[in-house]
């Protein structure tokens, strides 16, 4: 059964298309990653799954149901987004900030219940971040901070989970153990993950499915070894690309001309 | 503590005053208004005690409790923390109205029991102007609100200036001394005229402290937590735009405690609005009522402008918590 059902999705800003004409099914317990150039329009196309952008023509299904019709809690309920530049509310303490992502459940003018404070225990828990729980969130690291991002992304309880960029400006070893931390959801709880990203050695080792997306289009789709070799990767990027075999794993080395 | 505040204040509001009257008289006949034993007062001293203290510090309580929780709602729905409860033109809106009935614009509207109506009507007009401009609030962000709130209020304080210069020296004197607020006229009836308002309007802003808490991350991230943004955000602004016009059409442009309550409270509870807004209502009308008795009671048997006390008493305490606040940190 396909988790994320995109059906002809056309998204524009004014006169702007930011996505084409775009269709794409991505099945349940599984890991997705969209690549492509500045300005191919995958943030567009995650923000749109996550019901941040109007649908201009086409559809979005999450786990079956249209998202068009739903309400914000409805789809909340349905898919959680890690935000490209999650805004971080000085003065909230990391438990508070992983509590926002149970707004779904507990309706907006109630407090967290009895049973959403014990999912977002048992998340921070899973997640190593006890130790930070009462910290205030200004204080933490880049790597602390993007963890305790995936943490409410995970108290939201939905079987889909979109990341933009989530790794953006982490060191790689807080590259590794975020995406690690990810696997381990997909693997563990079958959840299913559509993710941005620019590296394209971790976009590959990490994705079942590869996506490149150009000029709001679909170029290429299939298994992450594939597009990765493909010759279109280079020339949509506008350079030369190596893929090295490292261990088995491939590793993608940009040449300069 | 904030409790123990509220109950001086509620204290000083009934006590001191230019006449003096005993305190365990004024409670005494407090009790045999609560069927409790019998009031000693006599009919002057009760007349002081029911009609004018009485009143005076019920509205001073609202009046505060209002502000305050309208100008913490604003910064919470708006992101902005030099936010007030003026933001959308309501003061604008209200001092034109005001100034409209006092210089008895067109000789139809002559008596005091218009001002406060005429206040209401024109605060409640510039709300409904900023809400059309700014896109119907449902569909714009809040940035194009404020700036629709700005552009309101630029353009009803220039009708106010000009309507102004046309007034007699007397009309301006009380115009002015409007703007500047004051409780000195408090009466029952304008306590039932806001009362309603401000209870509802209170208990919406206080119940959607949740929700300003989940909108501290951005409205897009509001909403892909599941929050209805725009609902809560029309909520919100109607609630507070509709107490403060009912306060401000009662009690005159009173500056200050929208803004430095709600702060002073984020500086002691922190940065939740779940605590912000229910300890800003009691901290605001605490505060309002100290202000008030200062403002009657410093120059007695004049008054002082509310609103130059509420500046001149808030900003020094206000700079006190900021400064322990670093030095804790």
């Amino acid at each position: 059964m396909s988790a994320i059902d995109i059906k002809n999705l056309t998204v524009k800003a004014g006169a702007k298309t930011l996505i084409n004409d775009v269709t794409l099914s991505i099945e349940a317990g599984t890991w997705l990653t969209i690549i492509g150039p500045n300005g191919a329009g995958k943030t567009s196309l995650v923000e749109t799954v996550a019901g941040i952008r109007k649908i201009d023509a086409g559809s979005i299904a999450i786990t079956g149901q249209d998202i068009g019709g739903l309400s914000e809690r409805e789809r909340a309920r349905l898919v959680a987004l890690v935000p490209q530049n999650p805004f971080v509310p000085s003065g909230m303490s990391v438990r508070d900030y992983v509590a926002l992502g149970r707004t779904a459940y507990h309706g907006m003018m109630r407090a967290p219940s009895a049973g959403d404070r014990a999912i977002v225990d048992s998340v921070i828990e899973r997640l190593s971040l006890q130790e930070f729980a009462k910290r205030n969130v200004a204080t933490l690291s880049g790597g602390e901070r993007q963890r305790m991002v995936l943490a409410r992304t995970l108290a939201q309880s939905t079987m889909v989970v979109v990341l933009d960029e989530p790794i953006t400006g982490l060191d790689l070893r807080h590259q590794m153990d975020l995406l690690e931390l990810l696997k381990k959801e997909v693997a563990d709880c079958g959840l299913t993950v559509l993710a941005t990203l620019h590296d394209l050695t971790l976009a590959g080792q990490f994705a079942d499915r590869l996506v490149l997306l150009d000029k709001s289009q679909v170029v290429l789709d299939g298994p992450a070894r594939d597009v990765i070799r493909n010759a279109e990767l280079a020339s949509r990027y506008g350079m030369q690309l190596r893929v090295v075999d490292v261990d088995g794993a491939d590793v993608v080395v940009p040449v300069r001309s | 503590m904030t409790f123990i505040c509220l109950l001086l204040a509620v204290f000083c509001g009934l006590v001191v005053g230019p006449t003096s009257i005993g305190t365990s008289r004024i409670f005494g006949s407090l009790f045999a208004h609560l069927g409790i034993g019998h009031s000693t007062l006599d009919t002057m001293q009760t007349t002081i005690v029911w009609q004018l203290r009485a009143p005076r510090l019920v509205l001073g309580l609202l009046a505060g409790a209002m502000l305050a929780v309208a100008g913490g709602t604003y910064q919470g729905v708006f992101r902005n923390p030099l936010a007030d409860p003026y933001l959308l033109g309501v003061a604008a809106g209200a001092g034109l109205g005001a100034t409209f009935a006092i210089m008895d614009v067109g000789h139809a509207i002559s008596t005091p029991t218009w001002t406060p109506l005429i206040a209401f009507a024109g605060a409640m007009l510039a709300v409904g102007c900023t809400w059309l401009i700014g896109g119907r609030g449902m569909s714009s962000n809040a940035s194009t609100l404020v700036l629709a709130g700005v552009a309101v209020a630029a353009l009803l304080t220039s009708a106010q200036t000009f309507l102004q210069q046309q007034a007699s020296a007397n009309s301006i004197a009380r115009v002015y001394i409007w703007l500047l607020g004051s409780l000195a006229s408090a009466s029952w009836s304008s306590v039932n005229l806001a009362l309603p308002y401000v209870l509802v309007c209170i208990t919406i802003c206080v119940l959607c402290g949740q929700a300003l808490d989940v909108m501290s991350v951005g409205e897009d991230e509001a909403r892909s937590l599941g929050l209805p943004v725009r609902r809560v955000r029309t909520l919100v602004i109607v609630a507070s735009s509709l107490g403060t016009a009912a306060i401000v059409s009662v009690v005159g442009l009173i500056g200050f405690v929208g803004i430095i309550v709600p702060h002073i409270v984020r500086l002691v509870v922190g940065t939740s609005y779940r605590r912000i807004l229910p300890i800003s209502v009691v901290v605001g009308a605490a505060f309002l009522v100290f202000a008030d008795t200062i403002a009657r009671t410093a120059v007695s048997p004049s008054e002082l402008p509310l609103g130059v006390i509420t500046a001149l008493v808030g900003a020094p305490v206000f700079v006190l918590v900021l400064s322990l606040r670093r030095i804790q940190q």
